[in-house]
């Protein structure tokens, strides 16, 4: 059982300076898996290491179960840490590197081989235990970093970037272990990564930080679907959401978008809200996930001309960086399954070719404010009923 | 609008239907091995003899001058550590010699023996002199290795406010020589009881009271020790002294074992401090005192003289044995912060 609430956690690391983190609010549930994600400097390892007792907390306070920690040193807030680097002590064998934080409790001897014997088996690194960690290499390290946070037993388990010292195949299995490894600890999880995959591979619910500040709190569809600004909408998904500067058009009920000198239509949901919220014709931010264009031929009437820049062969995508005759780049995702052999070995540098946006699916953009025109609850009700809308709000 | 695309050059797309999607894998061109050319370890063995190495004329030339250049190098080198060890040697042989007491013209003794060193033992306070330097480098060295490494851990770990300018304050203190306050420490110690042939105590109190300055070797080898070790630690439960003791002590070996060797060396070596406040009294003295005290005026130094060297060979063993024992570590202690391992 371990609730945290984190209530205006504010970090000043200088007087005057700019604030690390501020306006920190987030309440994260028992047996939850958060994930704190980001670019470099976004404060999400402040905050982490604020819930740690690492870091001095400069505003607001930070409570787990109820109690307020702000006071409290590390050891009495019954935490366990997973570091970027590891942080095994290079003097201890695997085993005392996990026995290290019970023989600090006095736990008996039994109990403590017993625990570190346990987990090794479900990290599977039974046969390293009496092992340096210098004779380890990167993934058993970070296994028994996690392992030594296991044997703690504690209601919340920190995580700072875990994988990102781990080379990328690694990473995926990993990954996919702490996937598995989540359902049989029985803790309250909070996760550091700049990775948006891991963030949203493995997070109940995902924080998005920029500049110190939360720009979205949502699950992974939530965040994807209905990104709150610009940030959000750029910084989840890869390839990355193209966006461009645009017109949004209103006439009568009808709303169209105005990109490329190509008039395309808004219609379904989106449209619906945005007549509903009275949005009137304006200058937007169009945003486009790579996977919502589509090649296309002449007889579509919204086809825009691009030519190819690059071509990335992914394997069963490809990714097609095209720019409009305007000058703007974008990126397409064709799915290789979807085009033949003959047009796959067209599409090089220089072809020209034709792209369609797919209408429901596009995101509108205030150029001033970045937010989102439409938001998570406008559109939550429609797709996922009534009752659902309800549920957020009271969220 | 789709008109205007129409003269031009464009790759136009339909996406393939469920049974086009099957065909394309058919149709992927198989790739073509048989055409590149294999390489074997029979291949790579050709090539490499047919470009032969064939020094050329200006390699010979290089040759010489790095010959010559070794040799002047080198003896340059053996007349340096001749001049060097010259002292030694000559104090070693004049430490045999039975011949004379006094200095004499020669360095090689006529007549070899153990006098020296038997007179040194059974007519001086030598012994006495050994055993308060001993004892004096026992005490500094747990001492001040309690007081270097603790300081050090704190400055290299600790953020509090005046700690840069305290580092600073402590830099620049430091380059003072400590004799310019003899005459203020000689009288506090003397009021204290601590001069003559009480000084041992004094001593250590002078050796060990402003050792903390000495952090700036420690705190280096200390700040390559990653930081998230004491913070793994702190999050697992230990509090600063532990972490200080089971984490960061054994990984700061080398530079543990520097500071007690070095805290452990100086009092053998130091005379001005250990002088002044022993004075007259014999029974206070350190070996430095003790033997330079043998040969302090004329008419002393032409009965002492080859004990005088004899007590130089005998301190220099203790020194020897541990320097040799210990000095693996030494070096890594010296250079341990310069690479991280």
């Amino acid at each position: 059982m371990a609730t945290i609430k984190l209530t205006n956690v504010k970090k000043v690391y200088e007087k005057n300076a700019k604030p690390a983190v501020q306006d920190f609010n987030l309440e994260i549930k028992d047996k939850e898996f958060v994930v704190f994600v980001g670019p470099s400097g976004c404060g999400k390892s402040t905050t982490l290491r604020m819930v740690a007792g690492l870091e001095e907390i400069s505003g607001g306070t930070i409570e787990i179960d109820g109690v307020v920690v702000n006071d409290l040193q590390p050891k009495d807030r019954d935490i366990a840490m997973v570091f970027q680097n590891y942080a095994l002590y290079p003097h201890l064998t695997v085993f005392e590197n996990m026995a290290f934080p019970l023989r600090l409790k006095k736990v008996p001897q039994d109990e403590v081989y017993k625990r570190v014997t346990n987990a090794a088996e479900i990290l599977g690194i039974t046969e390293y235990l009496t092992r340096r960690p210098r004779a380890l290499s990167g993934g058993q390290r970070q296994r028994v970093a996690i392992g030594r946070a296991m044997v703690r037993e504690s209601k919340v388990f920190l995580m700072d970037e875990p994988l990102s010292n781990l080379d990328a195949k690694l990473r995926n299995q990993m990954r996919a272990e702490i996937i598995l490894l989540r359902k049989k600890i029985d803790s309250t999880f909070i996760y550091v990564t700049h990775d948006q995959t891991e963030a949203m591979t493995l997070g109940d619910r995902i924080v998005i930080m920029k500049d110190g500040f939360i720009q979205q709190v949502g699950t992974p569809n939530e965040v994807f679907e209905w990104p709150d600004n610009l940030f959000v909408a750029e910084f989840i998904g890869a390839p990355k959401m193209n966006t461009f500067k645009s017109e949004l058009i209103r006439e009568g009920d009808n709303y169209y978008v105005m990109a490329f000198g190509v008039k395309m239509p808004v219609d379904g949901i989106k449209a619906q809200k945005l007549y509903e919220k009275d949005v009137q014709s304006q200058e937007i931010i169009l945003g486009v996930r790579p996977e919502h264009i589509d090649l296309t031929n002449r007889n579509n009437p919204n086809s825009i001309v691009c030519t190819v820049l690059v071509n990335e062969m992914m394997g069963s995508e490809i990714h097609l960086h095209v720019v409009t005759e305007s000058g703007e780049e974008l990126i397409v995702r064709v799915p290789t399954v979807d085009i033949s052999v003959e047009q796959r070995s067209a599409l090089v540098t220089g072809t020209k070719v034709l792209i369609t946006f797919r209408g429901k699916v596009m995101h509108f953009f205030d150029p001033v404010t970045e937010e989102n025109l439409l938001t998570r609850e406008d559109l939550y009700s429609e797709v996922m009923g009534e009752e659902a809308n309800e549920e957020v709000v009271s969220e | 609008m789709m008109n205007e695309y129409k003269g031009q050059d464009i790759l136009e797309f339909n996406y393939l239907s469920e049974e086009e999607r099957h065909d394309v894998i058919d149709l992927m061109p198989p790739a073509d091995y048989c055409a590149q050319e294999q390489v074997t370890a029979e291949s790579v063995k050709e090539s490499a003899t047919a470009v032969e190495f064939k020094p050329a004329k200006r390699h010979m030339g290089q040759k010489i001058k790095n010959r010559i250049s070794n040799t002047i190098i080198y003896v340059v080198l053996c007349l340096m550590s001749i001049i060097w060890l010259i002292p030694f040697v000559c104090i070693l042989l004049e430490s045999f010699r039975v011949e004379s007491t006094s200095q004499v013209g020669y360095i090689i003794p006529k007549e070899w023996g153990f006098d020296n060193y038997i007179n040194l033992f059974t007519k001086t306070k030598f012994l006495r002199w050994m055993g308060n330097t001993f004892f004096l480098g026992l005490a500094v060295s747990v001492l001040q290795t309690a007081f270097v490494l603790s300081m050090s851990y704190v400055l290299s770990r600790f953020k509090f406010r005046g700690r840069k300018s305290l580092m600073n304050l402590m830099l620049i203190l430091g380059m003072f020589p400590g004799f310019l306050t003899l005459i203020l420490i000689y009288n506090l110690l003397n009021g204290w009881g601590m001069t003559g042939e009480n000084s041992v105590f004094g001593l250590i109190l002078v050796y060990v009271a402003s050792s903390g300055m000495g952090y700036y070797v420690s705190k280096g080898f200390f700040d390559t020790i990653s930081k998230s070790l004491d913070e793994a630690a702190r999050i697992d439960g230990a509090t600063r002294f532990q972490i200080f003791y089971k984490i960061i002590m054994p990984l700061a070996k080398p530079i543990v074992i520097y500071t007690i060797l070095t805290a452990f060396m100086a009092p053998w070596g130091d005379f001005v401090m250990a002088k002044y406040i022993a004075h007259n009294s014999s029974a206070g003295f350190n070996v430095a005192v003790g033997l330079q005290n043998l040969i302090a005026t004329e008419e002393s130094k032409a009965t002492n003289y080859t004990m005088f060297c004899a007590g130089g060979v005998v301190v220099a063993v203790p020194i020897t044995v541990l320097f040799m024992l210990l000095q693996k570590y030494y070096v890594a202690g010296v250079t341990g912060g310069a690479v991280k391992g």
